[in-house]
């Protein structure tokens, strides 16, 4: 009888501790934020802290910044992430690569999501150049500044310094000194920023970061051809399509590509071609429609 | 030394019969096992996670060791009143500290080298599993890093005991022991702090501030120095140098922690 009413009250006080902690877990959610406030102990403190684990407290900040790119993925709302979360997200990284700057995956991290999905390539290379620096025998880095450089900042001096700088280093290609060539002479920039993206995809050691670099070099690729199927529809028919259905109607083209992102592609009123979906490649295409048109 | 050897002796057994070790030993298991389940999360440098991982356990143990086992064995004496039987035998007070601290030291380099062991089965099961992102990684500078963890164990040994020689608790050892550890990693990174130029720091530091950190600096065992973690972790190169005068800076600290001890121990008066 005695051990029955033991089995019994061991077995409510389970019952209440999971009902109690599912319940605290839910109303903490409803605990206001310290929001807004991306806070990151600034990297000289965190140092000393850190005592003798320095190591281990940049592996805990990259994991941090990696947890929280995961739980991005599903996010419903628009945009899925915050201006804030992103400012956070490149301060950690910083953070992590200040307590190890031989770190190599925070960089790469950098360079995978804040060019291009958080609209920070100064930041991005701010943090990229730190690790070219420090990790002198690595060719990536320097090859990511390059490109972020060339992509989004149009800087092509820098980019082809950059890029110089990659060629030299074990395992670096030599054709990225000849790349190096073209952008100190402006020409082929898209070829070039397809050759770029699918060295980055190449390179990647995670599938989900390689999927989105082949996304983007697929989507990059249908907007190349659009584009020029609009210059030869403007040479044979002199003037603009009106819509982006013209080029199939007048054979320039057999069918429209399909973008990747789940869009519809349209000709805006300037001309450019572009697409409901893909709006990552937006700084790019801005630059290589006027390009395309002169 | 032969009157030495029996208490060293006596010493390392009774710290390696200690409950305590059985939770330390635990405790490196599960962190050893943290260890090989966080590096395979990492996408690229496995290598260098798992190293700086297996190694920081190792000293993060070595020093739950120092702080939990070797403490005691210098306050038990004291508190069990045994240490009336052994100073009534021909053996004079410093004997007696030298001998206790050889045990200790004893202690720890066998107990860091079963550890070690345990860490470098760590990494080589990581490499096994990930070979291509173990491509900056050599032996050598593991080993190294692992050996300047223990001597940076045995300097903090030494101060404790240095503490447990004027104090009149174990406690207060603890604490002592504690915040020197706290200080002498920390020293390093503060004094460049408070040097570095007041533009940069956006505050300025009071001269006082700078004299207190400069004392603290000679004061108190630097014990950064000992650690080349991440240059272990990276296989960055490591200057002969620098690992041999940081080896005697490591020796000279023992050498006068326990020279002090056992000046002080000679004149403590028992309860």
């Amino acid at each position: 009888m005695r051990s029955l009413v033991i089995v019994i009250f061991l077995f409510l006080t389970v019952a209440l501790h999971v009902l109690s902690l599912g319940n605290a877990v839910n109303a903490s959610r409803t605990l206001p934020k310290d929001e807004d406030r991306p806070f990151v102990l600034p990297s000289q403190m965190l140092k000393i802290v850190a005592l003798e684990f320095r190591g281990l407290a940049s592996d805990i900040f990259f994991l941090d910044s990696m947890v929280f790119i995961g739980g991005t993925q599903t996010r419903r709302e628009i945009p899925r992430v915050k201006e804030w979360e992103w400012r956070w997200f490149a301060k950690t990284l910083d953070a992590a690569t200040d307590l190890d700057p031989y770190f190599f995956d925070p960089y790469f991290y950098a360079n995978a999501f804040l060019p291009w999905d958080a609209g920070m390539a100064e930041e991005a290379n701010r943090i990229l150049r730190k690790g070219s620096q420090y990790r002198d025998w690595d060719w990536m880095l320097p090859f990511f500044v390059g490109f972020n450089n060339f992509f989004f900042l149009k800087n092509d001096e820098e980019a082809a310094g950059f890029l110089m700088e990659a060629s030299r280093r074990p395992g670096g290609d030599p054709l990225f000194a000849s790349i190096a060539a073209r952008l100190a002479f402006k020409e082929n920039r898209t070829e070039t920023a397809i050759y770029f993206l699918e060295e980055t995809a190449r390179n990647s050691a995670n599938i989900g970061i390689k999927k989105r670099f082949e996304l983007r070099i697929k989507a990059l690729r249908s907007i190349v051809f659009l584009d020029k199927a609009v210059a030869e529809y403007k040479k044979k028919v002199g003037k603009m399509p009106a819509t982006i259905e013209d080029l199939v109607n007048k054979k320039i083209i057999n069918q429209l590509p399909i973008d990747p992102y789940g869009g519809r592609y349209y000709i805006t009123q300037d001309g450019r071609v572009t697409s409901t979906a893909s709006s990552e490649l937006e700084p790019y295409l801005s630059s290589f429609a006027k390009e395309i048109r002169k | 030394m032969t009157i030495l050897w029996p208490i060293a002796l006596i010493t390392f057994k009774e710290g390696i019969r200690n409950r305590a070790i059985y939770g330390i030993t635990l405790v490196a298991l599960l962190l050893f096992g943290a260890t090989a389940l966080v590096a395979t999360m990492i996408p690229r440098d496995v290598g260098k996670v798992s190293v700086d991982m297996a190694l920081s356990t190792v000293s993060f143990t070595g020093l739950l060791i120092v702080l939990f086992v070797g403490i005691n064995l210098m306050a038990k004496d004291l508190d069990k009143r045994t240490i009336y039987t052994v100073l009534s035998r021909p053996i004079s007070r410093p004997q007696y500290i030298v001998g206790k601290f050889l045990g200790m030291t004893m202690l720890i380099i066998v107990t860091m080298s079963i550890l070690s062991l345990l860490a470098m089965a760590a990494i080589i099961m990581l490499k096994v599993l990930h070979a291509d992102y173990f491509t900056r990684f050599t032996w050598q500078a593991i080993i190294l890093a692992d050996c300047l963890i223990v001597l940076m164990l045995i300097v903090l040994s030494a101060v404790s005991f240095l503490f447990a020689s004027f104090t009149s608790s174990s406690f207060i050892t603890l604490v002592l022991t504690i915040i020197t550890y706290i200080i002498g990693q920390s020293l390093n990174g503060v004094k460049a702090l408070i040097e570095s130029p007041p533009q940069e720091l956006g505050f300025s530091v009071s001269p006082m501030t700078m004299k207190l950190v400069q004392a603290a600096y000679y004061l108190f065992p630097n014990l950064s120095l000992f650690d080349i973690k991440l240059q272990a972790s990276h296989a960055l190169s490591v200057q002969s140098s620098f690992v041999l005068w940081t080896m005697m800076y490591g020796v000279v600290y023992i050498v006068l922690s326990i020279s002090l001890a056992a000046l002080i121990f000679r004149r403590k008066e028992f309860p």
